[in-house]
């Protein structure tokens, strides 16, 4: 029983060593295939995104699994062993389930609590599953972190919170108008922070996005790329009075809209809300526009600050987070120690079982003679004294402490029972079933309708 | 009797105040399953003093705060029911605590006086509470649509922010619950009028002859009648939403409350049927 991580991630490795071990160059599919042709390991997952490339397996045998795999990633990513080695980490037992619960809970990202690591990983884990790379122990270890991951999101305030200018500036919107499916937009100027807030206002179905810029080709362009309507510049303020949310990027070096023309622009508005984006350098709108009833102003510095707070405030539920994640690691561990001692309790059932059936054959001539009913009780009264005596033994053996109490335990029952030589016979079995598994005919990959 | 739902609104307001303040879900599930028991038995205790007098328990200050505390708790879990929303209850479940401590204290049900023994009498009082409890929805809304919009306008984005719904959605629920609640007290005063131009003409109780326009508790709630309309109209006519219909929410709350309360107990001498 032996679980075992090794990887590099942004914490371990450089961006260029990380691009070039990305598994998703040659395909994952093809290095799940490769692992386990030249480790033999019966159990694997390879998780690849763009800050990490992670090999999870499981073994039944403790081997040389560290070098075996890190010579793999060397030979795979054709990356020299010697520039590799000092990059990588290598987890094993509760620290490698550890590890994999920090990743999906969003505790091991570079931005803390960032929620597309726990798709990532479940996409990882698919990929593996459906074509037979996985097996109870990492099925178990993979749908707990998904576990971890939702009770992280939900129990902390962990994933909480824009981390980015463009998204902080949605989130504000969303807060005041709710829904922003049929809102209006107006962009004013360009840059890449204009495009990519434009982008996500697209992206919540904005009804109407309005374009100006002070040539009146290069708004055309821009309206083109956003699926927008371009826009005269003389008419920005008139258009103020039906926009619900603006945003400016011009960075001229007057003001482009004075509060007075803010104010005049919210008579007609009554009380519906304008929300303006101000991301010029210098700024675009006059600061005391602010002052207008229902207008509100946000320029980049406090969209930033808004940023910063969000990062200190995700920082602050890294506690909680964590003891979660040790919640399940011991969790998920007391059930990979029981499984420990499974093939102690087939043993010992198979010794008893094999007792009862040799009694009643040896005592068949005798019962033969009872009427079919009494027959019948006779066999079931001996399997219940089987299970009953067997009941607290199978417990016992499931909840022992850590991997040496299993393997004495195991040492014990086989000396006292007699179980040792069927035991080892019932071993070279499996070894023997999973190597064919391992280096035979591959099942063939299961359809992905994803 | 009445001390059982304040026990259990009591649990319900401090899970609310837990969930409020750490979000788990097991606070705010505590929080609604204490309240939606509390009502039962508020229910049950309202029905149970219906079947002891013969009507239902509205004669009195005492008997008209229980059941406007049972409505309120009906319509505010209508509302999270509806709206999915718990950062309310923060709000309302307080004031049900404080306002159902008057009939835990004086647990008595007034008889009614024989003047009461009307049909119109119960739609009027019914009609009033309904209108009283979805001021109080629409008073609080009105509190969290300023907390937040002070977030918002301040850029200091904190507690409301992360808790309460859209300011927009909070505009639209305070015009729903106003126009609501006054169809109610429209209701409930034309009712009280018509039902009092038919019997004071005969009647010797004191306080039927003291109904007039002048008399404190009538002429309060008249006041009330006109800041809510006034909202309405202003909501229609100028536009006013937002943080100016949220403001004539509060104040005309704040009026009813002093009416319902100490008006209602000390101050008036038609209304005083205790």
């Amino acid at each position: 029983m032996h679980l075992f991580l090794l990887g590099a991630s942004h914490h371990s490795a450089p961006v260029d060593l990380r691009e070039r071990i990305d598994f998703a160059h040659r395909g994952i599919p093809e290095a799940l295939a490769a692992i386990v042709e030249t480790t033999g390991l019966a159990e694997v997952v390879v998780l690849s995104t763009c800050n990490r490339a992670e090999i999870y397996a499981h073994s039944e045998t403790h081997g040389r699994l560290a070098e075996g795999l890190a010579g793999f990633m060397s030979a795979f990513h054709d990356v020299p062993e010697p520039e590799l080695a000092p990059h990588l980490y290598s987890r094993q037992g509760g620290d490698a389930a550890r590890h994999l619960f920090r990743v999906v809970a969003g505790l091991d990202s570079l931005v803390v609590g960032e929620p597309q690591i726990l798709g990532q990983v479940k996409d990882a884990f698919s990929i593996a599953a459906e074509r037979g790379f996985t097996g109870a122990a990492l099925n178990r270890l993979f749908h707990t972190s998904f576990t971890v991951g939702k009770r992280v999101r939900s129990e902390t305030g962990l994933g909480e919170g824009a981390v980015s200018v463009s998204y902080a500036a949605i989130s504000l919107a969303r807060k005041i108008f709710g829904d922003l499916a049929g809102r209006r937009a107006l962009v004013v100027g360009a840059g890449e922070m204009a495009e990519l807030t434009t982008t996500h206002l697209r992206s919540q179905n904005v009804g109407r996005i309005g374009v100006a810029n002070r040539s009146a080709a290069r708004a055309a362009v821009l309206a083109a790329t956003v699926d927008g309507v371009a826009v005269p510049w003389e008419e920005i303020t008139a258009e103020l009075t039906t926009t619900d949310i603006v945003l400016t990027a011009t960075g001229a070096p007057r003001w482009l809209l004075t509060r007075a023309q803010v104010a005049e622009a919210m008579r007609p508005r009554r009380d519906r809300p304008l929300f303006m984006i101000d991301i010029g350098l210098p700024r675009d709108v006059e600061p005391s526009a602010s002052d207008v009833e229902q207008v509100f102003l946000y320029n980049i510095d406090d969209l930033q600050s808004i940023v910063r707070e969000n990062l200190a405030r995700r920082q602050t539920q890294v506690d909680r987070a964590e003891l979660m994640v040790r919640e399940e690691v011991d969790g998920f561990m007391r059930w990979l120690r029981s499984r420990g001692a499974i093939p102690t309790v087939v043993a010992l059932r198979k010794h008893f079982e094999r007792t009862r059936r040799q009694e009643l054959e040896r005592l068949a001539p005798r019962l033969a003679s009872l009427p079919p009913a009494a027959q019948t009780r006779v066999e079931e009264v001996t399997r219940l004294l089987v299970e009953k005596l067997l009941s607290s033994p199978t417990q016992q053996l499931k909840a022992a402490p850590d991997e040496e109490a299993v393997a004495a335990d195991a040492d014990t029952l086989s000396r006292l029972f007699g179980l040792d030589e069927r035991a080892a016979d019932e071993r070279r079995r499996t070894l023997r079933d999973r190597e064919a598994a391992g280096t035979g005919a591959e099942p063939p990959p299961a359809p992905r309708n994803r | 009797m009445n001390a059982t739902p304040l026990a259990l609104y009591l649990v319900a307001g401090v899970a609310y105040a837990v969930h409020f303040g750490t979000r788990s879900p097991s606070s705010g599930r505590i929080a609604t399953v204490s309240l939606v028991f509390g009502a039962l038995v508020h229910t049950f205790i309202i029905g149970m003093q219906t079947m002891q007098v013969g009507h239902v328990p509205l004669v009195g200050t005492t008997g008209a705060i229980s059941a406007f505390v049972w409505v309120l708790a009906l319509a505010y879990l209508y509302t999270e029911m509806t709206t999915d929303e718990r950062a309310m209850g923060i709000f309302i479940v307080p004031l049900m605590v404080v306002l159902q401590l008057i009939p835990a204290i004086s647990n008595n049900v007034t008889a009614r006086p024989p003047v009461l023994e009307s049909r119109w009498f119960e739609i009027h009082v019914f009609s009033l509470l309904v209108a009283y409890a979805t001021f109080a929805l629409a008073c609080v809304i009105s509190v969290t649509y300023v907390l937040l919009f002070k977030e918002l306008k301040g850029k200091h984005l904190g507690v409301f922010y992360a808790r309460l719904p859209s300011l927009q959605v909070l505009d639209g629920m305070n015009g729903r619950a106003v126009t609501f609640g006054w169809v109610f007290l429209t209701l409930g005063l034309a009712v009280g009028a018509i039902w009092l131009v038919q019997v004071q003409p005969g009647a010797a109780d004191p306080r039927v002859q003291a109904m007039s326009l002048l008399d404190p508790k009538i002429f309060t709630v008249l006041l009330c009648w006109l800041v809510y309309t006034f909202s309405l109209y202003a909501r229609r006519a100028f536009g006013w939403g937002g943080r100016r219909a949220a403001w004539l929410s509060t104040f005309g709350f704040a009026i009813l409350m002093l009416n319902f309360v100490p008006i209602g107990y000390f101050g008036t001498s038609s209304h005083n049927f205790y």
